[in-house]
């Protein structure tokens, strides 16, 4: 057992004893009761379960949790689906996710949504050319599996967001 | 606006159990304002144009069965326990028992369920699953993946280590003696044979519909049907089609230079629905209360319910709950996966053995490819006669077997609806089609997207492409020469009874760049690419034949509209359809839109009795008497009906409000009296941004015209029940002096703010039982033209460009019509390319089966940026919604086996084709 503290969507958690190999999953969903965060293959094959983990650096990544132990995430700071509205506002990516019907069952969604959250927050850092931004959002979201939409309008969605606002994302 | 988390619709079963069933609305994990499913005011420039579930989707709502605990739910103790699902992976040995001795003693369950459990408590298997819910020792288990035992625990952490012991050790199931597979019959075998009359107009000499459909009844030694008549006095019905079955095979056999005749086996594989949220349920026994209550996702809401009530009815009084209390959450996907399957009997089961505590039961993936009911693998032999001089198709013949696993569950079904469609988009005088649905040892296969007729005008598809190459005709003008056009008659003998589309979406197909640009791009494929194009065209039947629909429409004094129905949301949009059918009918978006709900309809009082699809035509006549009878009261949200009939009551009830409420209100407002010439012109008013909108009078604001509908007491909510049998049963009611005719065959109304009241019809008509020979009257088209591009030698394939062109009648909602036609162009590509499940032993019912191995199409699988999605515009401004969930992803498959042809010269005929294949044909 290993006392586990970390940081989720701003707020501090723990100490919590869990298990060594209880996964990061089940310690969102089953201990602390967040199932935003979803489980869909327990194998990091259809990326459902990523949350972002941000590093004292400054930049975030994605991560599977349905593979990685709970503790490996000891003292680290993490969003997940449930953290990106603030005070009831949708985020520029949740609203084009919503206005151009980007999922269906919407199970994979927040997977999807951390994910281009996280490819917004690069491009902010380094910036493309707009003729590299299809490609760089084929790269950032091909992980991840949808069996609903054929994936056309996730991929619309994030492209609006960043042509939304060229200046910031694009060179 | 807030719906309360569990109302309750209570009736008494046959058995004496009291359902309850209710919607489980979102439990939000932040604190978004109005309903859950809405957008709310803070989000108001996505009111009207997005999803009802899109904001609950993209916060993290608890929207899912498996996002629920039992924390999360009102009333119930705090602490959620687990149950675990123990599958055999052996179907071939004794099974002899779990050896838990070989457990950690931190992995040990609280309690252990088996098939003696089940027998000592008199728990029995709903007819729909017959066999047994677990295999008893000493038995070699019906199929892989079949439940052995049901292990619960009070704890996660022992749950999740049995769990994962019990994947990784498969000595922890027991396996005795060698006994090789159980057999079992046939789950259906039918033969459908139509000789047409010498002129399209002259009836049939031999159609289904005519002589009803046929069973040979003898079976060779290896259980396969005997399908020549044979020379006995039984089976008469039968050898009378099957003699006209055996002159069609002639004909395709006789030496007939005349007649072009291919002859072609065809085999497609297992798949799996794959939606992404694994099946779960959780469950509370209220002992004290005699209340079992559950979380349930199903297509099949009260399907779900009957099988409980089934299974419980004749339990001993401890395990026999007097209450059943289910709730309904949305899906993380169905794809008909979740039509009729047996988990909600088994989360049942976990709460009634560990009674007083919540026990969730959940399957991992791995689970779910094991236990989740699979595609049917089909085995089809295709022989297709066409006249060389014009073209024309002379005759066609198949003959179908069906891998239906180790439990009927649909097979029967999906064998009816493969073989029916056998015969594809065309006008073919002689068909004779036999089709068997056998039992085997595999993991159970039932409903899903396409339901046969994906495997089975796959066939066509590509058999007409090798006919038209072979007789050097344009592919897309051999099909113009054979469409069955509007009239014409099915190979079961009935005309569709819809629009055809067909020639429109051959046209566009035609003149679309790909096709019209296939041999130059052929010719400039750079070296090291083989290019190929290829097209198909393909319909599909939407409806069951026994399809119902509920709604619930109130308008407020203030204009506010909520609106409840029975249809389950699978990720399909269908609240969000109902609420636009609704909308245009009552000038707002709905401020309410909840779906899923079977509890709000009491006041209709609905009874029913009998099987809607077998029951006689005397039977119905006597039944619908009662003028509370329908033929069924709700049905699974399945076989693309979304559109077409689960928007239908809510529309009607909506109708009834604006006719009966808001019309008269404004016609009050605008000064108009009884007499005057205007006052039955309803048809003609309009809304338009808020405002009804009627010729030569002044604009009223819709919330001006329901507060003076509450004044006047005219009828401000509507439910109704409406159901289908390849038609729509119609009923008049008496409403403001008139007998107001529609179709549906229940109403209740509300006036002003006072109660429900029932209406009794003053007459109806139920869709007549004969109806029930028919095999497709509802059907919907679609084309797809693909460009590929293989490489050479790596066999790697890309989908260069591909276009979809459908019809869907009335468009409700366009993103979720384009949106549902991506999805299943990108199943339609799995499907041909990517995914498979082996048979038996090396299949899902060993529990070893993930997405590692299960290979579904990603992104860079698919012509993201050259997908055109093109969709047809309705016959006129009232057509009515038609189903095309399933039928978008049809064509899809063999247009990439004909252009795959294109690129190669090589016909695949088995899936999925996969680079390693294609290399061995383009070395």
């Amino acid at each position: 057992m290993t006392a586990l503290s970390l940081t989720i969507n701003g707020t501090p958690h723990g100490p919590i004893e869990v298990r060594d190999d209880l996964s990061m999953n089940d310690f969102l969903r089953e201990v602390l009761g967040m199932t935003g965060t979803k489980f869909g293959c327990g194998a990091a094959q259809c990326l459902s379960c990523v949350v972002i983990v941000d590093d004292p650096a400054g930049t975030s990544t994605t991560q599977p949790t349905c593979v990685a132990p709970a503790v490996s995430f000891n003292g680290k700071s993490i969003r997940t689906v449930e953290g990106h509205a603030k005070a009831g506002q949708l985020t520029a990516l949740q609203r084009a996710f919503v206005a151009h019907y980007a999922f269906q069952c919407g199970y994979c969604t927040a997977g999807f949504l951390n994910e281009a959250q996280v490819l917004l927050e690069r491009l902010e850092a380094a910036p493309i050319a707009r003729a590299g931004l299809e490609q760089a959002i084929l790269e950032a979201l091909d992980g991840h599996l949808c069996r609903c939409s054929g994936y056309v309008r996730y991929h619309e969605a994030v492209r609006d967001v960043v042509l939304a606002e060229p200046s910031r994302y694009l060179l | 606006m807030q719906p309360t988390r569990r109302e309750l619709f209570s009736w008494v079963a046959a058995s004496g159990i009291t359902l309850g069933l209710s919607r489980l609305s979102p439990a939000a994990a932040l604190p978004f304002e109005a309903t859950q499913t809405l957008p709310g005011r803070a989000n108001a420039g996505l009111i009207g144009r997005a999803r009802i579930d899109g904001i609950a989707k993209v916060t993290g709502a608890k929207l899912y069965a498996s996002d629920f605990r039992a924390a999360d739910m009102e009333g119930w103790p705090a602490t959620t326990a687990h149950a675990l699902l123990v599958r055999a992976r052996d179907a071939s040995h004794v099974y002899e028992g779990l050896n838990l001795d070989a457990l950690p003693a931190q992995a040990q369950p609280t309690k252990v369920v088996g098939a003696a459990d089940i027998a000592a408590s008199a728990l029995r298997t709903p007819p729909f699953y017959a066999g047994d819910l677990f295999c008893p020792i000493g038995q070699t288990p019906l199929y892989l993946g079949q439940p052995v035992a049901l292990l619960l625990f009070e704890g996660f952490d022992a749950y999740d280590r049995a769990r994962i012991a019990f994947r990784e050790d498969k000595a922890l199931v027991r396996f005795g003696a060698e006994t090789g597979p159980r057999t079992g019959p046939n789950y259906a075998a039918l033969r459908f044979t139509r000789i047409a009359g010498p002129t399209p107009e002259a009836p049939d000499i031999y159609s289904p519909l005519q002589e009803g459909w046929i069973s040979p009844g003898f079976t060779e030694g290896g259980g396969r049907p005997i399908w020549k008549p044979l020379p006995t006095a039984q089976g008469g019905d039968y050898a009378k089609g099957a003699t006209y079955g055996e002159e069609i095979r002639a004909l395709l056999a006789a030496d007939n230079p005349d007649l072009l005749v291919l002859d072609r086996a065809f085999n497609t594989q297992s798949v799996d629905p794959m939606f992404l949220e694994p099946e779960a349920g959780l469950g509370w026994y209220e002992e004290a209360a005699g209340a079992l209550h559950l979380v349930l996702g199903v297509q099949s809401p009260f399907e779900a319910a009957e099988a409980l009530d089934y299974m419980l009815a004749q339990a001993p009084a401890t395990l026999r709950p007097t209450r059943l209390d289910l709730d309904f959450a949305s899906l993380g996907g169905g794809f008909g996966g979740r039509d009729h399957t047996p988990f909600p009997l088994y989360a049942g089961l976990a709460a009634l053995f560990l009674p007083g505590k919540p026990i969730r039961l959940a399957q991992d993936r791995f689970q779910q490819f094991q236990g989740g009911v699979k595609r049917h693998a089909f085995q089809m032999r295709s022989q297709i006669g066409v006249d060389r001089a014009t073209g024309r198709i002379a005759a066609f013949a198949a003959d179908h077997v069906l891998d239906g696993g180790g439990l009927a569950n649909y097979s029967p079904s999906v064998a009816v609806v493969g073989a029916t469609a056998a015969a594809g988009i065309y006008d073919i005088p002689k068909v004779d089609v036999t089709t068997v649905a056998e039992h085997t040892r595999g993991v159970p296969a039932g409903s899903m997207r396409g339901y046969g007729t994906l495997q089975t005008m796959t066939a066509i598809e590509t058999l007409i492409d090798e006919a038209a190459t072979t007789l050097k005709i344009d592919p897309i003008d051999l099909r113009r020469r054979n469409l069955l056009t509007a009239g014409g008659r099915t190979m079961t003998g009935n005309p569709w009874t819809v629009s055809v589309r067909t020639p429109e979406i051959l046209d566009k197909l035609e003149a679309h760049p790909i096709w019209r640009d296939r041999a130059a791009k052929k010719a400039a494929a750079p070296a090291g690419v083989r290019v190929g194009t290829g097209v198909a065209c393909c319909t599909k039947d939407y409806g069951t034949g026994a399809d119902c629909s509920l709604g619930r429409v109130e308008i407020g004094p203030d204009g506010r509209v909520t609106l409840q129905a029975d249809a389950v949301e699978m990720g399909n949009g269908i609240g969000t359809a109902t609420a636009r059918r609704v909308a245009a009918i009552l000038g707002q978006s709905a401020d309410a839109v909840t779906v899923a709900r079977i509890d709000m309809y009491d006041a209709l009082g609905l009874v029913t009795s009998g099987d809607p699809y077998a029951m006689t035509q005397a039977e119905q006549d006597a039944a619908a008497k009662n003028p509370r009878w329908v033929p069924a009261i709700s049905s699974a949200t399945s076989a693309s009906i979304g559109a077409h009939v689960s928007t239908q009551a809510p529309a009607q009830a909506a109708r009834i409000i604006f006719r009966f409420g808001l019309w008269p209100a404004a016609l009050d407002l605008w000064g108009i009296k009884a007499g005057d010439p205007r006052e039955f012109l309803w048809e003609e008013a309009f809304w338009q941004d808020g405002f009804l909108i009627m010729s030569g009078l002044p604009p009223l604001a819709q919330t001006a015209i329901a507060a003076r509908s509450h004044a006047m007491k005219g009828i401000t909510g509507a439910m109704a029940h409406a159901f289908s049998r390849w038609a729509w049963a119609q009923a008049a009611f008496p409403l403001g002096g008139l007998d107001w005719a529609a179709d549906i065959d229940a109403l209740a109304v509300r006036q002003g703010d006072g109660p429900f009241e029932v209406i009794d019809r003053s007459f109806v008509f139920f869709p007549p039982t004969d109806y029930n020979r028919i095999g497709t009257a509802f059907t919907s088209s679609c084309g797809t033209a693909v460009r590929v591009e293989i490489s050479v030698p790596g066999g790697e394939i890309r989908i260069a460009q591909a276009y979809s062109v459908f019809e869907c009648g009335e468009i409700l909602v366009p993103e979720l019509v384009e949106g549902q036609a991506q999805g299943g162009f990108a199943m339609g590509v799995g499907y041909a390319l990517l995914e498979t499940l082996p048979p038996f032993e090396d299949g899902p019912g060993n529990g070893q089966w993930n997405l590692g191995d299960y290979v579904v199409a990603r992104a860079s699988d698919l012509p993201l940026r050259h997908l055109q999605i093109e969709v047809l515009p309705p016959v006129s401004p009232k057509e009515p919604p038609k189903g095309m969930a399933e039928v978008v992803m049809i064509p899809v498959v063999p247009a990439l086996l004909n252009a795959i042809y294109d690129a190669t010269g090589h016909r695949f005929q088995s899936l999925p084709v996969t680079p390693a294949m294609l290399r061995k044909v383009i070395a």
